[in-house]
């Protein structure tokens, strides 16, 4: 079994970089003086992040091995067992440690057959190792807790089903195969190979139990959202009840700050394209709660000249009750308009689609200044092919003044299902993150008179039920994403890009944003705990926030040409 | 040594006879608490039932609030800010977290700016926004017409209280 291999150091710094050295177990003596250079070319850049060298063509060796491994460890009768005992070996040496983990317990003749890449057609095949003498695993690396879980199956079979037992050592390990999975089943989807996206996906739900937080829950949310196509069921009745929507988004708003950038930014140039005008009047596409509205009604209220005739047009979807939903919004803006002493008539409109909008519905005044705001409705429109263009028309029929258009910052209209779900893989686990680490900062709310800073305190039930409908309202979307075809898939988000040359051809320009709008936004992002991995960028004008270096969403503002 | 004591005799019995107390002088109190900041402003409210009422007079905290601004705000402030609850509010729910947030955050900046306890226009601009925003949702939760009712702030502001994760 001796094989001319290379032992592992473990290099302190990141791939490629540190010297090694290096030992043959076997001595084949000519490799010896050259082993830094072929060695270095040849290392696997996933494990050399993590602080290991292994070689490429060694990979299969350690791949083989540790599935080994992680067979014998199904037989565990019992978690207890796990906890007792460890002995430790130095796990940097990785080929060794894997040795002798194997020798310690009982390894049975088969190796496994594991093609760790998913792609091609070969049958998964489930290991199942006769059970054997008590089992001493290492509780091993610096960083990574072990958890293990087993799911027992009375019938094992080595044909084609997910793994019978599957005991996982290392979480940081299986987060990668996390990934490898859900991707190899999107892949699996696309070939139309059903069985094998079946098997993944259940797979892929098993692994992300073992995750924590912010991977554990993208993860459950896609491999929810693969199961559902693969099994075709729609992912909910073509509308949620708006108010159920309204409310998953409010929770979404107080949670983090994305929709607050969004409504500040888009507010700021509404208000300075409404300098100095008299009478005002804003059409807003997504009318929700109205929650964009207060902030520019106080700024209209206090700017010097005084304030003027704010008219508000809202739209929204029809809700399953008939009730007027909008007319209560309307209402509590005119109490809040009444209260600081600006004048104001307000509007609703129910509509399917934006594009059952005609201009002449909106009673046009010539005397006023018109504004038309957008956040995260446009690109519903690019579900019905012409839909975008009939109302972009419609919008430079009615000359607006402004038109501000709020969108992530992602492409999730690609043609091509595994680039979808790449992509939005990508940006889902990004935003995730940015929850996790904005949510986590929780101490108690301070209540009235004198100070009362708690400090590290736990984190406040209202902030972690906050969390969790954020999460159900971004899981909603990563179901649309992925489940949804045609008609039914709404959230066609498209970048920056792609909307600059749609908005361009429907014959727009960029108005740019302006310094007022960078600095208000970047200081509204530093009173969030965990500020500090947001960032505001200003591309071109745009202003982008996105978390660490991947921008999330972006406001833009635009006039007729 | 006798014209000494003579002198503290008289100095003793004018003490007597004019007895200072300053809850006499509302006006004297006041200058004295308009220089204090919102702790300690908060804390003499909690001396005596003088004091309180005193002190809850919301033009103190529109000092407190405004006067270390280099521009003093526009005239129509007060009237919004009175009609969204307030001054005193919109100190503990707004001023208060967002001036110590972002101080906290040009220390760890490392910046050479000086870190001062007077707030420049644009923090007033979004400290008002914020105020206002809330009274907002206070109305959708349908808090009546409770202007400056509950002490606890609406929803959309509980990010300014949480601690920040340094």
């Amino acid at each position: 079994m001796k094989r001319n291999h290379t032992a592992v150091t473990a290099a302190t710094s990141a791939a490629g970089t540190s010297s090694t050295t290096a030992a043959d177990v076997t001595e084949k003596g000519k490799n010896n003086n050259n082993m830094w250079n072929e060695e270095d070319a040849g290392v696997d850049e996933l494990l050399a992040v993590l602080g290991y060298k292994v070689k490429s063509a060694d990979m299969v060796d350690v791949a083989q091995k540790i599935e080994h491994l992680e067979g014998v460890f199904g037989n565990d009768d019992g978690l207890s067992q796990i906890a007792s005992d460890s002995v430790h070996y130095n796990p940097s040496d990785l080929h060794s440690w894997l040795e002798s983990m194997i020798c310690e317990l009982n390894p049975s003749p088969e190796p496994v057959i594991i093609d760790d890449s998913f792609v091609n057609d070969s049958d998964l095949q489930a290991m199942i190792y006769p059970p054997a003498k008590k089992v001493k695993p290492n509780c091993s690396s610096s960083s990574s807790s072990s958890t293990v879980t087993g799911s027992a199956n009375p019938n094992p079979s080595v044909q084609n089903n997910s793994n019978n037992q599957v005991v996982i050592v290392d979480s940081q390990e299986n987060g990668i195969r996390l990934v490898h999975t859900l991707m190899a089943c999107a892949e699996a989807i696309q070939q139309e190979n059903y069985q094998l996206a079946e098997s993944l996906v259940k797979q892929a739900g098993m692994l992300a139990v073992s995750q924590a937080g912010a991977m554990r829950k993208v993860a459950t949310c896609f491999a929810e959202a693969l199961a559902r196509k693969i099994y075709r069921l729609s992912p909910q009745p073509p509308h949620d009840p708006p108010a159920f929507s309204d409310l998953l988004q409010m929770h979404f708003y107080e949670t983090c700050p994305y929709l607050k950038f969004a409504h500040f930014t888009a507010n700021q140039a509404i208000l300075e394209a409404f300098a100095g005008k008299k009478k005002v009047h804003v059409i807003d596409f997504g009318m929700k709660q109205g929650m964009q509205w207060p902030a520019l009604m106080q700024a209209l209220a206090l700017r010097p000249g005084g304030p003027p005739t704010f008219r508000l047009t809202g739209i929204g979807p029809p809700s399953g009750d008939n009730t007027d939903y909008l007319q209560e919004v309307g209402w509590k803006l005119a109490q809040l308009a009444d209260t600081i002493h600006v004048e104001f008539e307000f509007r609703g409109f129910i509509a399917g689609s934006l594009a059952d909008l005609e201009p002449s519905m909106f009673d046009l005044r010539n005397d006023e200044v018109l504004a038309v705001n957008s956040v995260f409705e446009l690109h519903q429109l690019l579900a019905r092919p012409g839909a975008i263009d009939k109302v972009l028309s419609a919008v430079k029929q009615m000359s607006p003044e402004i038109l501000t258009v709020v969108e992530q910052e992602a492409n999730h209209n690609g043609t091509s299902f595994l680039e979808r779900f790449t992509e939005s893989l990508h940006y889902y686990s990004t935003l995730f993150d940015s929850l996790e680490s904005s949510g986590g900062g929780g101490g108690a709310a301070v209540n009235g008179g004198v100070d009362v800073g708690v400090n590290g305190g736990g984190v406040s039930p209202v902030s972690s039920e906050d969390r969790f409908m954020s999460e159900v309202y971004l899981g909603k979307q990563i179901c649309n994403v992925v489940a949804c075809e045609g008609v039914d898939r709404v959230e066609r988000h498209e970048t920056l890009t792609q909307w600059k040359t749609r908005l361009d051809s429907a014959g727009f320009e960029a108005v740019h944003l302006g310094s007022n709008a960078f600095k208000q936004a970047s200081m509204l992002l530093a009173l969030f705990a965990g500020g500090d991995g947001y960032r505001v960028v200003e591309e071109d004008g745009c202003l982008m926030l996105g978390w660490h270096t991947r921008p999330l969403i972006t406001t833009s503002a635009w006039k007729i040409r | 040594m006798l014209h000494t004591h003579n002198n503290i005799l008289e100095r003793e019995t004018k003490r007597e006879k004019h007895n200072i107390s300053i809850n006499d002088h509302n006006d004297i109190l006041i200058e004295v608490l308009q220089r204090l900041d919102g702790r300690s402003l908060a804390a003499a409210a909690c001396v005596c039932k003088k004091w309180c009422s005193i002190v809850r007079n919301d033009a103190l905290w529109e000092h407190l609030c405004f006067r270390q601004l280099s521009v003093p705000p526009s005239v129509g402030v007060r009237s919004v800010v009175l009609a969204l609850g307030g001054y005193r509010r919109l100190y503990l729910m707004c001023v208060r977290p967002v001036v110590s947030r972002l101080k906290k955050r040009r220390s760890n900046g490392g910046h050479t700016e000086v870190v001062r306890r007077l707030w420049n226009r644009n923090e007033v601009e979004l400290s008002l926004s914020l105020f206002c925003v809330e009274y907002y949702e206070r109305l959708l939760l349908g808090d009546g017409g409770a202007v400056g009712g509950g002490e606890s702030a609406a929803k959309s502001l509980r990010f300014l209280c949480k601690t920040v994760n340094v």
